[in-house]
Protein backbone atom coordinates (compact mmCIF):
# COMPACT_ATOMS: atom_id res chain seq x y z
CA UNK A 1 0.00 0.00 0.00
CA UNK A 2 1.35 3.67 -0.89
CA UNK A 3 2.38 5.49 2.06
CA UNK A 4 -0.05 8.46 2.89
CA UNK A 5 1.06 11.78 3.28
CA UNK A 6 0.27 13.32 6.40
CA UNK A 7 -0.59 16.31 4.18
CA UNK A 8 -3.00 14.18 2.36
CA UNK A 9 -4.74 12.52 5.88
CA UNK A 10 -5.45 16.66 7.33
CA UNK A 11 -7.35 16.95 4.08
CA UNK A 12 -9.57 14.34 3.96
CA UNK A 13 -10.26 14.89 7.78
CA UNK A 14 -10.90 18.92 6.55
CA UNK A 15 -13.19 17.67 3.52
CA UNK A 16 -15.18 14.74 4.80
CA UNK A 17 -16.98 16.66 7.69
CA UNK A 18 -17.57 19.60 5.54
CA UNK A 19 -19.28 17.54 2.81
CA UNK A 20 -21.89 17.07 5.24
CA UNK A 21 -21.86 20.09 7.17
CA UNK A 22 -21.77 22.52 4.45
CA UNK A 23 -24.36 21.86 2.37
CA UNK A 24 -26.84 22.16 5.38
CA UNK A 25 -25.01 25.36 6.52
CA UNK A 26 -25.46 26.69 3.06
CA UNK A 27 -29.30 25.85 3.00
CA UNK A 28 -29.94 27.25 6.53
CA UNK A 29 -28.30 30.18 5.89
CA UNK A 30 -29.83 31.05 3.09
CA UNK A 31 -33.41 29.82 4.65
CA UNK A 32 -32.52 32.20 7.94
CA UNK A 33 -31.35 34.88 5.83
CA UNK A 34 -34.79 35.19 3.89
CA UNK A 35 -36.75 34.39 7.43
CA UNK A 36 -34.82 37.39 9.29
CA UNK A 37 -35.60 39.67 6.84
CA UNK A 38 -39.12 38.69 6.69
CA UNK A 39 -39.39 39.14 10.65
CA UNK A 40 -39.79 35.67 11.12
CA UNK A 41 -37.58 34.01 13.91
CA UNK A 42 -36.59 30.95 11.04
CA UNK A 43 -35.91 27.60 11.30
CA UNK A 44 -32.30 26.49 13.19
CA UNK A 45 -29.24 26.72 11.05
CA UNK A 46 -28.84 22.80 10.81
CA UNK A 47 -33.13 22.55 9.96
CA UNK A 48 -31.64 20.14 6.61
CA UNK A 49 -29.60 17.69 8.75
CA UNK A 50 -32.70 16.96 11.61
CA UNK A 51 -35.10 16.55 8.37
CA UNK A 52 -32.95 14.36 6.98
CA UNK A 53 -33.22 12.11 10.15
CA UNK A 54 -36.76 12.64 10.45
CA UNK A 55 -37.47 11.58 7.11
CA UNK A 56 -35.51 8.12 7.17
CA UNK A 57 -37.35 7.42 10.20
CA UNK A 58 -39.94 7.41 7.97
CA UNK A 59 -41.78 4.73 5.96
CA UNK A 60 -42.52 5.44 1.78
CA UNK A 61 -45.10 6.00 0.22
CA UNK A 62 -44.99 4.84 -3.57
CA UNK A 63 -47.57 4.90 -6.34
CA UNK A 64 -48.03 1.46 -8.42
CA UNK A 65 -47.14 3.26 -11.52
CA UNK A 66 -43.41 3.51 -10.72
CA UNK A 67 -40.84 1.50 -12.10
CA UNK A 68 -36.91 0.54 -10.87
CA UNK A 69 -36.10 4.20 -12.27
CA UNK A 70 -37.86 6.19 -9.69
CA UNK A 71 -37.24 3.91 -7.05
CA UNK A 72 -32.89 4.24 -8.36
CA UNK A 73 -33.11 7.69 -9.61
CA UNK A 74 -32.31 9.36 -5.55
CA UNK A 75 -29.10 6.93 -5.03
CA UNK A 76 -28.07 7.30 -8.23
CA UNK A 77 -28.11 11.29 -8.02
CA UNK A 78 -26.45 11.28 -4.83
CA UNK A 79 -23.74 8.92 -6.14
CA UNK A 80 -23.07 11.19 -8.61
CA UNK A 81 -23.48 14.18 -6.93
CA UNK A 82 -20.39 12.27 -4.33
CA UNK A 83 -18.57 11.92 -7.03
CA UNK A 84 -18.44 15.01 -8.74
CA UNK A 85 -17.71 16.80 -5.02
CA UNK A 86 -14.64 14.43 -5.52
CA UNK A 87 -13.73 15.39 -8.51
CA UNK A 88 -14.96 19.16 -8.59
CA UNK A 89 -12.23 21.80 -7.53
CA UNK A 90 -15.03 23.23 -5.50
CA UNK A 91 -12.57 23.76 -2.39
CA UNK A 92 -8.96 24.48 -2.12
CA UNK A 93 -8.31 21.78 0.37
CA UNK A 94 -10.18 19.06 -1.99
CA UNK A 95 -7.74 16.00 -2.11
CA UNK A 96 -6.31 15.59 -4.88
CA UNK A 97 -7.97 12.65 -6.56
CA UNK A 98 -6.08 11.70 -9.76
CA UNK A 99 -7.56 13.78 -13.35
CA UNK A 100 -10.78 14.88 -14.54
CA UNK A 101 -12.17 16.65 -17.21
CA UNK A 102 -14.34 20.05 -17.38
CA UNK A 103 -16.69 18.58 -19.69
CA UNK A 104 -16.48 15.43 -17.97
CA UNK A 105 -17.90 17.22 -14.91
CA UNK A 106 -20.20 19.37 -16.76
CA UNK A 107 -21.93 16.40 -18.13
CA UNK A 108 -21.98 14.65 -15.01
CA UNK A 109 -24.15 17.57 -13.48
CA UNK A 110 -26.26 16.71 -17.15
CA UNK A 111 -26.33 13.41 -16.25
CA UNK A 112 -28.32 14.27 -12.95
CA UNK A 113 -30.51 16.42 -14.01
CA UNK A 114 -31.95 13.97 -16.99
CA UNK A 115 -32.03 11.37 -14.19
CA UNK A 116 -34.35 14.26 -12.24
CA UNK A 117 -36.28 14.60 -15.27
CA UNK A 118 -36.73 10.81 -15.59
CA UNK A 119 -37.75 9.93 -12.52
CA UNK A 120 -40.39 12.86 -12.36
CA UNK A 121 -41.84 11.56 -15.45
CA UNK A 122 -41.65 7.46 -14.44
CA UNK A 123 -43.76 9.01 -10.94
CA UNK A 124 -47.04 9.23 -13.94
CA UNK A 125 -47.48 12.31 -11.56
CA UNK A 126 -48.55 15.31 -13.71
CA UNK A 127 -47.56 18.19 -11.67
CA UNK A 128 -44.20 15.94 -11.92
CA UNK A 129 -44.56 16.05 -15.84
CA UNK A 130 -44.87 19.95 -15.93
CA UNK A 131 -42.22 20.21 -13.76
CA UNK A 132 -40.12 18.32 -15.34
CA UNK A 133 -40.37 19.98 -19.11
CA UNK A 134 -40.10 23.29 -17.45
CA UNK A 135 -36.77 22.08 -16.20
CA UNK A 136 -36.07 20.41 -19.63
CA UNK A 137 -36.55 24.22 -21.14
CA UNK A 138 -34.33 25.77 -18.78
CA UNK A 139 -31.82 22.89 -19.42
CA UNK A 140 -31.71 23.76 -22.79
CA UNK A 141 -31.44 27.65 -22.61
CA UNK A 142 -28.56 27.49 -19.94
CA UNK A 143 -26.45 25.04 -21.56
CA UNK A 144 -24.64 27.41 -23.93
CA UNK A 145 -23.95 29.86 -20.93
CA UNK A 146 -22.80 27.04 -18.77
CA UNK A 147 -20.54 26.14 -22.36
CA UNK A 148 -19.19 28.97 -22.81
CA UNK A 149 -17.63 30.18 -19.28
CA UNK A 150 -16.21 26.84 -18.88
CA UNK A 151 -14.43 26.92 -22.61
CA UNK A 152 -13.43 30.44 -21.70
CA UNK A 153 -11.29 28.71 -18.63
CA UNK A 154 -10.37 25.96 -20.45
CA UNK A 155 -8.43 27.75 -22.80
CA UNK A 156 -7.11 30.56 -20.78
CA UNK A 157 -5.21 27.43 -19.11
CA UNK A 158 -4.57 25.70 -22.38
CA UNK A 159 -6.05 22.59 -20.88
CA UNK A 160 -9.71 21.43 -20.04
CA UNK A 161 -7.93 19.14 -17.36
CA UNK A 162 -9.56 20.72 -14.20
CA UNK A 163 -6.53 20.44 -12.13
CA UNK A 164 -4.47 22.59 -14.33
CA UNK A 165 -7.38 24.96 -15.05
CA UNK A 166 -8.09 25.60 -11.25
CA UNK A 167 -4.22 25.90 -10.63
CA UNK A 168 -3.51 29.12 -9.33
CA UNK A 169 -0.01 29.89 -10.89
CA UNK A 170 -1.43 29.03 -14.23
CA UNK A 171 -3.05 32.78 -14.39
CA UNK A 172 -1.38 36.49 -14.36
CA UNK A 173 -2.40 39.36 -15.82
CA UNK A 174 -5.58 41.52 -16.28
CA UNK A 175 -6.79 39.51 -18.92
CA UNK A 176 -7.08 36.15 -16.79
CA UNK A 177 -8.70 38.09 -14.02
CA UNK A 178 -11.25 39.44 -16.78
CA UNK A 179 -11.87 36.04 -17.81
CA UNK A 180 -12.63 34.68 -14.13
CA UNK A 181 -14.25 36.95 -13.23
CA UNK A 182 -16.79 36.58 -16.03
CA UNK A 183 -16.87 33.14 -16.19
CA UNK A 184 -17.78 33.12 -12.37
CA UNK A 185 -20.66 35.86 -13.29
CA UNK A 186 -21.73 33.32 -16.13
CA UNK A 187 -21.32 30.28 -14.09
CA UNK A 188 -23.25 32.06 -10.65
CA UNK A 189 -26.30 32.88 -13.12
CA UNK A 190 -26.36 29.70 -14.87
CA UNK A 191 -26.52 28.02 -11.48
CA UNK A 192 -29.56 30.02 -9.99
CA UNK A 193 -31.63 28.60 -13.27
CA UNK A 194 -29.47 25.05 -12.62
CA UNK A 195 -30.87 25.10 -9.11
CA UNK A 196 -34.01 27.03 -9.62
CA UNK A 197 -33.56 29.64 -7.49
CA UNK A 198 -35.62 32.95 -7.57
CA UNK A 199 -35.46 34.76 -10.53
CA UNK A 200 -36.34 31.82 -12.33
CA UNK A 201 -38.59 30.06 -9.63
CA UNK A 202 -39.68 30.33 -6.25
CA UNK A 203 -38.68 27.24 -3.91
CA UNK A 204 -41.21 28.62 -1.59
CA UNK A 205 -44.64 28.94 -2.78
CA UNK A 206 -47.31 26.60 -2.51
CA UNK A 207 -48.45 26.26 -5.52
CA UNK A 208 -46.46 22.83 -6.84
CA UNK A 209 -48.31 24.09 -10.66
CA UNK A 210 -45.74 26.82 -10.95
CA UNK A 211 -42.85 24.98 -9.70
CA UNK A 212 -39.98 23.38 -11.39
CA UNK A 213 -37.71 21.13 -8.72
CA UNK A 214 -40.11 21.24 -6.20
CA UNK A 215 -42.53 19.76 -8.69
CA UNK A 216 -40.45 17.04 -10.07
CA UNK A 217 -39.76 15.75 -6.50
CA UNK A 218 -43.82 15.52 -5.46
CA UNK A 219 -44.22 11.81 -5.66
CA UNK A 220 -40.77 11.38 -3.09
CA UNK A 221 -41.40 10.49 0.39
CA UNK A 222 -39.33 8.90 3.11
CA UNK A 223 -35.43 7.91 2.51
CA UNK A 224 -36.01 8.84 -1.35
CA UNK A 225 -36.88 12.98 -0.31
CA UNK A 226 -34.39 12.31 2.15
CA UNK A 227 -31.63 11.68 -0.15
CA UNK A 228 -33.02 13.75 -2.98
CA UNK A 229 -32.80 17.25 -0.28
CA UNK A 230 -29.30 16.08 0.57
CA UNK A 231 -28.45 16.02 -3.01
CA UNK A 232 -30.10 19.06 -4.05
CA UNK A 233 -28.13 21.10 -1.00
CA UNK A 234 -24.95 19.43 -2.12
CA UNK A 235 -25.49 20.43 -5.73
CA UNK A 236 -26.03 23.95 -4.35
CA UNK A 237 -22.83 23.84 -2.50
CA UNK A 238 -20.89 22.36 -5.21
CA UNK A 239 -21.91 24.96 -7.56
CA UNK A 240 -21.27 28.02 -5.28
CA UNK A 241 -17.84 26.30 -4.59
CA UNK A 242 -16.77 26.64 -8.64
CA UNK A 243 -18.21 30.43 -8.52
CA UNK A 244 -16.09 31.28 -5.00
CA UNK A 245 -13.06 29.51 -6.89
CA UNK A 246 -13.78 31.68 -9.82
CA UNK A 247 -13.82 34.91 -8.23
CA UNK A 248 -10.89 33.90 -5.65
CA UNK A 249 -8.83 33.60 -9.37
CA UNK A 250 -9.85 37.05 -9.88
CA UNK A 251 -7.11 38.41 -6.80
CA UNK A 252 -3.74 37.05 -7.77
CA UNK A 253 -3.31 40.01 -10.44
CA UNK A 254 -3.91 42.51 -7.60
CA UNK A 255 -2.58 40.64 -4.17
CA UNK A 256 -0.83 37.06 -3.27
CA UNK A 257 -2.85 34.66 -1.27
CA UNK A 258 -1.42 32.52 1.28
CA UNK A 259 -2.83 28.80 1.71
CA UNK A 260 -4.42 29.38 4.96
CA UNK A 261 -6.37 32.18 3.25
CA UNK A 262 -7.72 30.57 0.42
CA UNK A 263 -8.60 27.92 2.65
CA UNK A 264 -10.47 30.35 4.79
CA UNK A 265 -11.96 32.45 1.36
CA UNK A 266 -13.05 29.22 0.29
CA UNK A 267 -15.38 28.77 3.13
CA UNK A 268 -16.62 32.16 3.15
CA UNK A 269 -16.63 32.48 -0.03
CA UNK A 270 -19.65 29.75 -0.38
CA UNK A 271 -21.16 31.38 3.05
CA UNK A 272 -21.36 34.55 1.28
CA UNK A 273 -23.03 33.58 -1.71
CA UNK A 274 -25.41 31.93 0.46
CA UNK A 275 -25.93 34.97 2.31
CA UNK A 276 -26.57 37.33 -0.87
CA UNK A 277 -28.75 34.99 -2.64
CA UNK A 278 -31.02 35.09 0.64
CA UNK A 279 -30.90 38.60 0.59
CA UNK A 280 -31.88 39.22 -3.56
CA UNK A 281 -34.94 36.48 -2.55
CA UNK A 282 -36.32 38.43 -0.22
CA UNK A 283 -36.03 41.64 -2.35
CA UNK A 284 -36.47 40.26 -5.72
CA UNK A 285 -39.79 38.52 -7.39
CA UNK A 286 -40.15 35.67 -9.22
CA UNK A 287 -39.70 36.38 -13.10
CA UNK A 288 -42.55 35.52 -15.65
CA UNK A 289 -42.08 32.32 -17.00
CA UNK A 290 -41.91 34.05 -20.63
CA UNK A 291 -39.21 36.23 -19.36
CA UNK A 292 -36.86 33.44 -18.27
CA UNK A 293 -34.95 33.38 -21.74
CA UNK A 294 -33.64 37.27 -20.85
CA UNK A 295 -32.56 36.62 -17.43
CA UNK A 296 -30.60 33.37 -19.39
CA UNK A 297 -29.26 35.51 -21.48
CA UNK A 298 -27.47 38.15 -19.63
CA UNK A 299 -25.44 34.56 -18.03
CA UNK A 300 -24.73 33.73 -21.62
CA UNK A 301 -23.70 37.65 -21.81
CA UNK A 302 -20.69 36.62 -19.28
CA UNK A 303 -20.05 33.42 -21.19
CA UNK A 304 -19.89 34.86 -24.56
CA UNK A 305 -17.62 37.95 -22.80
CA UNK A 306 -15.52 36.08 -20.96
CA UNK A 307 -14.67 34.00 -24.63
CA UNK A 308 -14.29 36.81 -26.11
CA UNK A 309 -11.52 37.84 -23.87
CA UNK A 310 -10.07 34.35 -23.88
CA UNK A 311 -9.61 34.61 -27.78
CA UNK A 312 -8.19 37.86 -27.82
CA UNK A 313 -5.84 36.92 -25.28
CA UNK A 314 -4.53 33.85 -27.18
CA UNK A 315 -4.30 35.95 -30.15
CA UNK A 316 -2.15 38.41 -28.65
CA UNK A 317 0.14 35.87 -27.03
CA UNK B 1 0.47 43.32 -21.43
CA UNK B 2 -1.10 45.17 -18.36
CA UNK B 3 -4.42 48.12 -18.46
CA UNK B 4 -4.22 51.16 -17.52
CA UNK B 5 -6.97 52.93 -15.36
CA UNK B 6 -8.27 54.96 -17.99
CA UNK B 7 -8.53 51.83 -20.60
CA UNK B 8 -10.20 49.77 -17.39
CA UNK B 9 -12.90 52.77 -17.06
CA UNK B 10 -13.55 52.82 -21.21
CA UNK B 11 -13.96 49.48 -20.88
CA UNK B 12 -16.38 49.21 -17.98
CA UNK B 13 -18.15 52.31 -20.14
CA UNK B 14 -18.15 50.06 -23.33
CA UNK B 15 -19.84 46.82 -20.55
CA UNK B 16 -22.17 49.14 -19.58
CA UNK B 17 -23.64 50.20 -22.68
CA UNK B 18 -23.92 46.15 -23.93
CA UNK B 19 -25.98 45.94 -20.85
CA UNK B 20 -28.29 48.87 -22.16
CA UNK B 21 -28.98 47.22 -25.14
CA UNK B 22 -30.03 44.15 -22.94
CA UNK B 23 -32.73 45.76 -20.54
CA UNK B 24 -35.67 46.22 -21.63
CA UNK B 25 -36.77 48.91 -18.69
CA UNK B 26 -36.03 53.09 -19.41
CA UNK B 27 -34.98 54.17 -16.28
CA UNK B 28 -32.22 51.19 -16.07
CA UNK B 29 -31.08 52.37 -19.62
CA UNK B 30 -31.13 55.87 -18.32
CA UNK B 31 -29.19 54.76 -14.84
CA UNK B 32 -26.58 52.98 -16.99
CA UNK B 33 -26.15 55.80 -19.27
CA UNK B 34 -25.44 58.18 -16.53
CA UNK B 35 -23.12 55.35 -14.65
CA UNK B 36 -21.04 55.75 -18.11
CA UNK B 37 -21.11 59.19 -19.01
CA UNK B 38 -19.44 59.21 -15.73
CA UNK B 39 -16.44 56.78 -15.95
CA UNK B 40 -16.19 58.64 -19.16
CA UNK B 41 -15.63 62.09 -17.43
CA UNK B 42 -13.73 60.01 -15.24
CA UNK B 43 -11.09 58.81 -18.21
CA UNK B 44 -10.69 62.76 -18.96
CA UNK B 45 -9.99 63.58 -15.19
CA UNK B 46 -7.19 60.70 -15.58
CA UNK B 47 -6.28 62.06 -18.93
CA UNK B 48 -5.45 65.68 -17.67
CA UNK B 49 -2.94 64.39 -15.75
CA UNK B 50 -0.92 62.48 -18.01
CA UNK B 51 -1.04 64.85 -21.21
CA UNK B 52 -0.76 67.85 -18.84
CA UNK B 53 -3.61 69.52 -20.02
CA UNK B 54 -5.51 71.50 -17.72
CA UNK B 55 -8.47 72.31 -19.45
CA UNK B 56 -9.49 68.45 -19.81
CA UNK B 57 -10.47 68.99 -15.86
CA UNK B 58 -13.19 71.58 -16.90
CA UNK B 59 -14.22 69.26 -19.44
CA UNK B 60 -14.83 66.53 -17.26
CA UNK B 61 -16.64 68.62 -14.86
CA UNK B 62 -19.10 69.93 -17.41
CA UNK B 63 -19.90 66.21 -18.35
CA UNK B 64 -20.50 64.98 -15.01
CA UNK B 65 -22.77 68.39 -15.08
CA UNK B 66 -24.65 68.01 -18.05
CA UNK B 67 -24.44 64.89 -19.26
CA UNK B 68 -24.07 62.65 -16.81
CA UNK B 69 -26.54 64.24 -14.32
CA UNK B 70 -28.58 66.88 -16.29
CA UNK B 71 -29.58 64.69 -19.53
CA UNK B 72 -30.73 61.76 -17.60
CA UNK B 73 -32.72 63.73 -15.23
CA UNK B 74 -34.66 65.67 -17.91
CA UNK B 75 -34.95 61.81 -19.71
CA UNK B 76 -36.48 60.67 -16.19
CA UNK B 77 -38.73 63.93 -16.22
CA UNK B 78 -39.83 63.48 -19.58
CA UNK B 79 -40.15 59.01 -18.88
CA UNK B 80 -42.27 59.78 -15.88
CA UNK B 81 -44.41 63.38 -17.43
CA UNK B 82 -45.57 60.46 -20.42
CA UNK B 83 -45.76 57.17 -18.16
CA UNK B 84 -43.93 54.68 -20.43
CA UNK B 85 -41.19 53.17 -18.73
CA UNK B 86 -40.44 50.01 -20.74
CA UNK B 87 -39.65 49.50 -24.57
CA UNK B 88 -40.25 46.25 -25.73
CA UNK B 89 -38.37 45.75 -28.83
CA UNK B 90 -38.51 45.83 -31.98
CA UNK B 91 -37.56 43.04 -34.60
CA UNK B 92 -34.20 41.99 -32.73
CA UNK B 93 -35.25 40.92 -28.79
CA UNK B 94 -33.30 43.21 -26.24
CA UNK B 95 -31.42 39.58 -24.94
CA UNK B 96 -30.54 38.90 -28.79
CA UNK B 97 -29.29 42.61 -29.31
CA UNK B 98 -27.22 42.29 -26.38
CA UNK B 99 -25.28 39.15 -27.53
CA UNK B 100 -24.88 41.24 -31.13
CA UNK B 101 -23.22 43.46 -29.08
CA UNK B 102 -20.78 41.36 -27.35
CA UNK B 103 -19.78 40.06 -30.75
CA UNK B 104 -19.50 43.61 -32.23
CA UNK B 105 -17.15 44.55 -29.40
CA UNK B 106 -14.90 41.45 -30.58
CA UNK B 107 -15.10 43.19 -34.50
CA UNK B 108 -14.24 46.71 -32.83
CA UNK B 109 -10.94 45.04 -31.45
CA UNK B 110 -10.23 44.12 -34.95
CA UNK B 111 -11.02 47.45 -36.35
CA UNK B 112 -8.70 48.82 -33.85
CA UNK B 113 -5.87 46.95 -34.49
CA UNK B 114 -5.77 48.24 -37.98
CA UNK B 115 -5.96 51.98 -36.91
CA UNK B 116 -2.67 53.79 -37.37
CA UNK B 117 -0.09 53.56 -33.45
CA UNK B 118 0.64 56.77 -32.07
CA UNK B 119 3.04 57.56 -28.96
CA UNK B 120 0.50 59.85 -27.39
CA UNK B 121 -0.81 58.98 -24.14
CA UNK B 122 -3.91 57.12 -23.71
CA UNK B 123 -3.73 56.01 -27.61
CA UNK B 124 -4.25 52.16 -27.29
CA UNK B 125 -6.09 49.28 -28.80
CA UNK B 126 -8.45 49.28 -25.79
CA UNK B 127 -9.67 52.88 -25.49
CA UNK B 128 -9.99 52.48 -29.65
CA UNK B 129 -12.13 49.12 -29.13
CA UNK B 130 -14.29 50.28 -26.42
CA UNK B 131 -14.93 53.42 -28.30
CA UNK B 132 -15.75 51.94 -31.28
CA UNK B 133 -17.94 49.65 -29.59
CA UNK B 134 -19.54 51.80 -27.74
CA UNK B 135 -20.72 53.78 -31.23
CA UNK B 136 -21.63 50.34 -32.82
CA UNK B 137 -23.73 49.55 -29.44
CA UNK B 138 -25.88 52.81 -29.98
CA UNK B 139 -26.14 51.98 -33.69
CA UNK B 140 -28.00 49.07 -32.09
CA UNK B 141 -30.03 50.34 -29.51
CA UNK B 142 -31.14 52.92 -32.04
CA UNK B 143 -31.89 50.12 -34.49
CA UNK B 144 -33.81 47.72 -32.12
CA UNK B 145 -36.23 50.16 -29.84
CA UNK B 146 -39.02 50.54 -30.52
CA UNK B 147 -39.96 53.65 -27.94
CA UNK B 148 -38.66 57.34 -29.20
CA UNK B 149 -36.82 57.65 -25.77
CA UNK B 150 -34.81 54.88 -26.48
CA UNK B 151 -34.05 56.53 -29.68
CA UNK B 152 -32.60 59.44 -27.78
CA UNK B 153 -30.85 57.11 -25.56
CA UNK B 154 -29.13 55.15 -28.36
CA UNK B 155 -28.11 58.71 -30.11
CA UNK B 156 -26.53 59.46 -26.82
CA UNK B 157 -24.28 56.35 -26.37
CA UNK B 158 -23.54 57.03 -29.93
CA UNK B 159 -21.84 60.44 -28.80
CA UNK B 160 -20.07 59.47 -25.88
CA UNK B 161 -18.13 56.65 -28.59
CA UNK B 162 -17.62 59.56 -30.81
CA UNK B 163 -16.37 61.65 -27.60
CA UNK B 164 -14.28 58.40 -26.63
CA UNK B 165 -12.67 58.00 -29.83
CA UNK B 166 -11.70 61.86 -30.27
CA UNK B 167 -10.54 62.27 -26.54
CA UNK B 168 -8.29 59.15 -26.82
CA UNK B 169 -7.06 58.93 -30.85
CA UNK B 170 -6.66 62.40 -31.39
CA UNK B 171 -4.63 65.59 -29.13
CA UNK B 172 -8.19 66.27 -28.09
CA UNK B 173 -9.89 69.68 -28.97
CA UNK B 174 -9.93 72.60 -27.57
CA UNK B 175 -12.23 73.87 -24.69
CA UNK B 176 -14.39 75.78 -26.75
CA UNK B 177 -14.86 73.29 -29.49
CA UNK B 178 -15.70 70.97 -26.38
CA UNK B 179 -18.59 73.17 -25.01
CA UNK B 180 -19.69 73.42 -28.40
CA UNK B 181 -20.47 69.49 -28.84
CA UNK B 182 -21.79 69.67 -25.17
CA UNK B 183 -24.40 72.56 -25.84
CA UNK B 184 -25.19 70.96 -29.13
CA UNK B 185 -25.72 67.31 -27.44
CA UNK B 186 -27.79 69.42 -24.42
CA UNK B 187 -30.27 71.62 -27.00
CA UNK B 188 -30.74 67.90 -29.46
CA UNK B 189 -31.61 66.35 -26.08
CA UNK B 190 -34.04 69.12 -25.15
CA UNK B 191 -35.72 69.24 -29.02
CA UNK B 192 -35.96 65.84 -28.93
CA UNK B 193 -37.44 65.29 -26.10
CA UNK B 194 -40.04 68.43 -26.95
CA UNK B 195 -40.39 66.47 -29.64
CA UNK B 196 -41.34 63.10 -28.18
CA UNK B 197 -44.07 65.14 -26.02
CA UNK B 198 -45.40 66.22 -29.37
CA UNK B 199 -45.46 63.17 -30.68
CA UNK B 200 -47.31 61.86 -27.53
CA UNK B 201 -50.01 64.61 -27.95
CA UNK B 202 -50.71 64.10 -31.57
CA UNK B 203 -50.41 60.18 -31.63
CA UNK B 204 -51.17 59.02 -28.04
CA UNK B 205 -47.97 56.55 -28.18
CA UNK B 206 -43.83 57.55 -28.48
CA UNK B 207 -43.79 54.07 -31.04
CA UNK B 208 -41.52 54.90 -33.47
CA UNK B 209 -42.56 51.72 -36.00
CA UNK B 210 -46.10 52.86 -36.41
CA UNK B 211 -45.54 56.79 -37.16
CA UNK B 212 -45.08 55.60 -40.89
CA UNK B 213 -49.06 55.43 -40.72
CA UNK B 214 -50.72 58.64 -42.39
CA UNK B 215 -53.17 59.98 -40.12
CA UNK B 216 -55.70 63.49 -40.34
Amino acid sequence: MKELDPNEIYRWLIFLPSLLILPALVLGLLRKTKARLQNRIGAPLFQLLFDLKKLSGKGETLSDAISWIFRSTAALNLSMLLLLSLVCPWLVFKPALGTSDLFYVMYVFAAIRFFTLLAALDSASPFAAFGASREATLSILVEPALMLSFAALAVNAKSSELSRVFEFAANSGVEASAIWAFAGMGILLSSLVELSRMPIDDPTTHLELTMVHEAMILEASGRTLALLEYGQALRMTILFGLVTQCFMHVFPAVIALSLGLKVLLSFLGILFIAISLGIFEVLSVKLRWRRNPDFIAYALTMGLLASLIAVGKGLLS
Amino acid sequence: MNLDLIELVSIAAALSAILMAGSTHLSMNIALYSLQTFLLSLATYSLAGLRAESHFIWVALAIVVLKALGIPLFLHWIMVKIGVNSDPGTTLAPPLAMHCCVLLMGLSYFLAQSLPSSSLEGHSWANATAAISLLLSGLILMLTRRIALSQIIGFLVIENGIYLFALTQTSGMPLVVEMGVLLDVLVGVMISGLLVFRIQRSFEHIDVTQLTELRD
